[in-house]
């Protein structure tokens, strides 16, 4: 059973560094081989997850390193392969160029994310979690001629990448503290050195799952190509942090207060990324706020010990988000467009992708019966009252924004409806007619032009195009400094009229993951949670009472309800739910934190220029105040040439070497004498001593 | 038996050398060295596979520890390098067998000396070190060597008798000349007297060493003795006398309160005149005799404190593993190239890079430079004699090291610049300094790594 673990983490690895080293020379078949590979990844990941394996293997002294397969190890696992493999298949009729990189790279991600989940200790955890992030990056930015993508990735990149730090400081506290780096052991560090391995947890899973105050890295990460959200954003690297804590729980209750402090964080980041999400006018921005704010459910369920709930939410979570971001990738290659209104009926052009996006909508909005709504109540099962207040406050956002979103796919198609999209937007075009940041090729089809040059600062009559819909006049001219991510560009082929190449391969994917969606909640639900609850090793856990299950259907229900009939939840409505259009504008925003961050960054940076400034002039520059006053001492001695007191040394010690072999006459009489008269002189002294 | 296989395989050595020099012309002599170096090697082996065994005692006066399985491999390992060192030098010798097997003789008078755990052994040993040694001195038979093997062996006359002596006394106070027997009883003994008397026994052994007031020998033997012997004679009962010393010092006066400060005094002492000494020495071999000198000064350090601190052994063996191979690539270098005086060694880096690196590694080796053997064993020596309080002691050796550098670099920078002049090759030599060389390296490295 060893060897299956082994293969399960070798496989992807290998695969994925065999195609980006040697896939170019037949790119064609690459995408076949990482499909295989994917394939391959589940199924060991089956087997791994039925048979539960651990193996040990030496890796530093006295610190051997492990691998397990045990209760939700084995879940996140075969999640982890399935969506791989899924997402894998859509991408083998979605990428169409420099293919070796993306699927080696996406196959390297996955190995690093099934190592990640399958580590026993924090050496090979924070192994699998550095070459993940890495990954990450080269996946965010696969665009790299687009510079603004490539900077989207390094911010991504480097948000996780600060709060990884902790990580390293939980293994080295985890060392000092206990000699020994197994998660299971970490709750029973001693005291100090415990709340500084929790602390430095919690931090590296907070950043690595976008929860508060992390989550605008993830709006940032949207420029990467769909599969890719698809693939990073629902069950891999964001679920990375949630599975972290959910592993941990013990160590964060053992502490006191960083169970407490996770519990809440994760509610705020439901409640607020839930009002981030209603905000936006992009679809793929709507699915990244609503990503943080789901697992901010997972992320309560870790500080408040429900255990079992949060990884039925993970699980169910990873399955809906991935669907979505497939059919947002589909819409987008086809309409050329991300923003809510341009995909108006978009859901309605092809009926299995507008039936699968709905399921998922539907699950997303925590409606009876599918998975979230079932997993939610799960995850808020052991919270306290004002926990779970916050968590149903924050489902009812996650009805609304799901619902909206739903609502506007779902709208009746206008006539003719692409060129009436490019109309529109072609309306707006003659107030910025030089659209200096228009970032595509000739290739770019007028839609993302026109979006763009209405979002260029010297647009200012864009709103007035826009007057048949409630779109605040000022978010326009944000959208150019701070919209969270440059849209998707569209390749050639949207250019081309909307054909859809490999539209097979990428439609494929998408009922498996509608059912899967559906079906997941089962896991929450009466009957199987016992089940489920064993196999995560937890079986004394709660479940929600009915009355739970029933009260949260009936809010996301009215909520869908009136959000479905037309209740205004747009931007203008979220200003009157939140009081001012400048608090909208805030939420539209992602609340500023990557305004804040930077401000962060730039403070830190300020202050390292100050130190830099201060060790220039004061610690540097007395050194080399020192230096030259030496020189100059030096230069004055070396004046006074040959110098005196080398002089002087010199003279004493040749005096003593001459003194020193006086006694060596060469003559043996003297030896003779010398030598009796210092042996008697040692015996007299050392016998009168005695 | 098996306890004295290596000394056994070293007397078979012996004669089987001084046989093979009695049957084979002179032409062919060379091949009393190859036997002398397979029976060397054999005994090597044996030492290291008596090295795995339990400690033993043999006859009651022949003890097999840790420091007696150093002093072997230490006296065997060095001894192969100086016979090979006199069969380049000797070729063609009328006696040139004769050379190795005094040599081998007075190598297992020496290991005889650190082993024994009896004062008559002891005195024994003394003799059978030094008598070979004596016609060593004098091999050449020129007038530079015959005054050189008469200074060794009056001094050494003096000095054994001293020993003697001071057997005599600790015998009639102990009633005994075995060290366990002795250690029992002299506590009931009038302290001064046992006192007087071991510092009488000590006498032969600083002596041996090459330490005050026993070293007026030294210089004299190394400048006018063939270079080989003195290679041989400056190294290799170093290595006994010494362990010698350490056993005299842990097994029988352990509790004499003067004894320590005797040794101290005898150590600075004596790495104080060797280190002065040597300063404007113009004679290389010379100056490698009071370099001798000052490192016996050195090696004195954990003797000193080795009754009280326990990593003192471990100091005093490493560092004489490290000494001989250090010294004798010293020694090798001057052999192969053939010259006395320090001006003659300009230019050597153009003619000869390996051997001007060999004498680098070796003289900055004898300094202490990190990472040559030496420095492992100074550092070890040192940190020895701070925590057995003689912070003094290893300050005026850090003083006396810094002072070498001296007359070591006034031995190495002529090597830099100017026009070596013609040579004869002789590449067993040659050889020897670069193996030597490299050993003292090794030891330094392995030293540290295995610290």
């Amino acid at each position: 059973m060893t060897a299956v673990l082994a293969a399960l983490v070798l496989l992807p690895l290998g695969g994925g560094a065999l195609l980006l080293v040697a896939g170019r020379a037949r790119p064609a078949l690459v995408p076949a081989l990482a499909v295989g590979a994917a394939a391959g990844t589940l199924a060991l990941a089956c087997l791994a997850a039925a048979g539960r394996p651990a193996a040990r293997f030496p890796l530093f002294a006295g610190l051997p390193g492990g691998l397990r397969a045990d209760g939700s190890a084995g879940v996140l696992a075969v999640t982890t392969a399935l969506v791989t493999l899924l997402v894998l298949v859509y991408a083998a009729g979605d990428i169409g160029g420099a293919r070796p990189r993306f699927f080696g790279f996406t196959l390297l991600f996955a190995g690093a994310m099934l190592v990640t989940v399958l580590a026993a200790d924090l050496a090979v955890l924070l192994m699998g979690w550095e070459v993940m992030g890495a990954a990450s990056y080269a996946l965010i930015g696969f665009r790299w001629d687009d510079g603004a993508r490539v900077r989207s990735a390094a911010t991504a990149f480097l948000t996780t990448r600060a709060a990884d730090l902790g990580l390293y400081v939980a293994a080295g506290c985890a060392y000092a503290g206990a000699r020994t780096l197994d998660l299971d052991a970490l709750a029973a560090a001693p005291a100090p050195w415990r709340d500084a391995v929790a602390a430095g947890i919690v931090l590296a899973a907070l950043g690595k799952s976008a929860q508060l105050p992390f989550s605008f890295w993830l709006s940032r990460a949207m420029a990467g190509p769909s599969p890719v959200s698809a693939l990073l954003h629902s069950a891999t690297m964001v679920a990375a942090g949630a599975y972290l804590l959910l592993r941990t729980a013990p160590l964060l209750h053992a502490t006191g207060w960083a169970a407490p402090l996770v519990a809440w964080a994760g509610a705020l980041t439901a409640l607020l990324l839930g009002g981030v999400a209603l905000a936006q006018r992009e679809l793929k921005q709507i699915l990244a706020a609503s990503t943080c704010a789901q697992l901010g459910f997972t992320v309560l369920a870790a500080g408040t010990g429900a255990v079992a709930g949060g990884t039925a939410q993970l699980v169910a979570h990873a399955a809906v988000k991935s669907l979505l971001f497939l059919c947002a990738g589909i819409w987008l290659g086809a309409l050329g467009t991300g923003a809510l209104d341009g995909l108006r009926g978009a859901a309605r052009r092809n009926r299995v992708v507008g039936a699968c996006f709905c399921a998922g909508a539907w699950s997303l909005a925590g409606l009876p019966p599918f998975a979230l709504w079932a997993t939610k109540d799960a995850a808020l099962a052991a919270a306290p009252w004002q926990l779970a207040a916050v968590g149903v406050a924050a489902s009812a956002l996650a009805a609304a924004y799901a619902t909206r979103a739903a609502r506007a796919l779902l709208a009746p198609l206008p006539p003719a409806a692409p060129a009436a999209s490019a109309a529109r937007d072609a309306r707006a075009v003659p107030a910025a007619p030089a659209a200096p940041a228009a970032p595509a090729a000739p290739a770019a089809p007028a839609a993302s032009a026109a979006r763009d040059a209405r979002a260029a600062p010297a647009a200012p009559a864009a709103p007035a195009a826009h007057d048949t819909r409630d779109v605040p006049a000022a978010r326009d001219a944000r959208a150019a400094c701070d919209a969270p991510a440059a849209p998707d560009v569209p390749d050639a082929r949207a250019a081309r009229g909307g054909a859809v190449r490999g539209g097979a391969l990428r439609v494929l994917p998408l009922p498996v993951l509608a059912v899967a969606s559906a079906g997941a909640g089962l896991s929450a639900l009466p009957p199987v949670a016992g089940e489920w609850r064993r196999v995560l090793g937890v079986p004394g856990e709660r479940g929600p009472e009915w009355w739970e299950f029933f009260g949260t259907a009936l809010i996301a229900g009215v909520v869908a309800v009136l959000v479905g009939i037309g209740v205004p939840v747009r931007g203008a409505a979220v200003a009157r739910v939140f009081g001012s259009q400048a608090v909208a504008r805030v939420f539209e925003g992602w609340l500023g934190l990557e305004r804040g961050a930077f401000a962060v960054v730039r403070g830190v940076r300020a202050a390292a220029g100050g130190l830099a400034r201060f060790d220039d002039r004061v610690v540097d520059g007395g050194v080399r105040a020192a230096a030259a006053g030496a020189r100059r001492a030096a230069a004055l001695a070396a004046r006074a040439d040959p110098d005196p007191v080398v002089e002087a040394v010199a003279r004493a010690f040749r005096a003593l070497g001459g003194l020193a072999r006086r006694p060596q006459t060469g003559q043996l009489h003297l030896y003779y004498a010398q030598a009796a008269v210092v042996l008697l002189a040692v015996v007299l002294a050392v016998a009168l001593a005695g | 038996m098996t306890e004295l296989l290596p000394e056994l395989l070293l007397l078979a050595g012996a004669v089987a050398a001084l046989g093979t020099g009695l049957a084979v012309p002179r032409g062919r002599q060379w091949t009393g060295a190859a036997v002398a170096v397979a029976f060397l090697l054999a005994a090597l082996g044996a030492a290291g596979w008596a090295a795995g065994r339990p400690d033993a005692t043999a006859f009651d006066a022949f003890t097999v520890d840790t420091a007696t399985h150093v002093t072997r491999l230490v006296v065997l390992g060095a001894t192969v390098p100086v016979v090979a060192l006199a069969a380049a030098a000797f070729h063609g010798h009328p006696r040139e067998t004769e050379f190795t097997v005094l040599a081998l003789l007075s190598s297992l008078g020496t290991i005889l000396l650190g082993a024994s755990s009896d004062l008559l052994v002891l005195t024994a040993a003394f003799l059978l070190a030094s008598i070979p040694a004596y016609a060593l001195a004098g091999f050449a038979k020129d007038a530079a060597g015959t005054e050189a093997a008469l200074k060794y062996y009056l001094t050494g006359a003096l000095f054994g008798i001293v020993t003697l002596a001071g057997t005599t006394v600790l015998y009639g106070l102990g009633g005994s000349t075995s060290y366990a027997a002795l250690h029992r009883a002299l506590p009931a003994a009038p302290p001064g007297a046992v006192a007087a008397g071991a510092v009488a026994v000590a006498a032969g052994l600083l002596f041996k060493a090459g330490a005050a007031p026993g070293h007026f020998w030294v210089p004299d033997v190394a400048e006018g003795a063939s270079p080989v012997a003195a290679a041989y004679v400056t190294t290799i009962p170093k290595a006994g006398a010494l362990v010698a010393l350490f056993r005299l010092t842990t097994e029988v006066v352990p509790d004499v309160p003067q004894w320590p400060p005797f040794l101290a005094a005898v150590a600075a002492a004596t790495m104080t005149l060797g280190n002065l000494a040597a300063f404007r020495q113009a004679n290389a071999r010379r100056l490698l005799g009071y370099s001798t000198v000052g490192q016996a000064g050195f090696l004195l350090l954990p003797v000193v404190v080795a009754a009280s601190v326990p990593a003192a052994r471990a100091a005093l063996l490493f560092y004489l593993a490290a000494y001989a191979v250090t010294n004798l690539a010293a020694f090798a270098v001057v052999v192969a190239t053939g010259r006395d005086a320090l001006a003659d060694y300009a230019g050597l880096f153009r003619a000869s890079p390996a051997l001007a690196l060999c004498l680098a590694v070796a003289l900055l080796g004898l300094v202490g430079t990190p990472p040559t053997g030496v420095f492992v064993g100074k550092f070890l020596a040192f940190a020895a004699a701070m925590r057995g309080g003689y912070g003094w002691l290893a300050a005026l050796a850090v003083v006396n090291t810094v002072a070498s550098v001296f007359y070591y670099l006034r031995w190495l920078a002529p090597t830099l610049a100017g026009r070596f002049g013609p040579s004869r090759g002789r590449s067993l030599p040659g050889a020897t300094a670069c193996a030597a060389a490299v050993a003292a390296v090794a030891l330094g490295v392995l030293g540290g790594i295995v610290r």
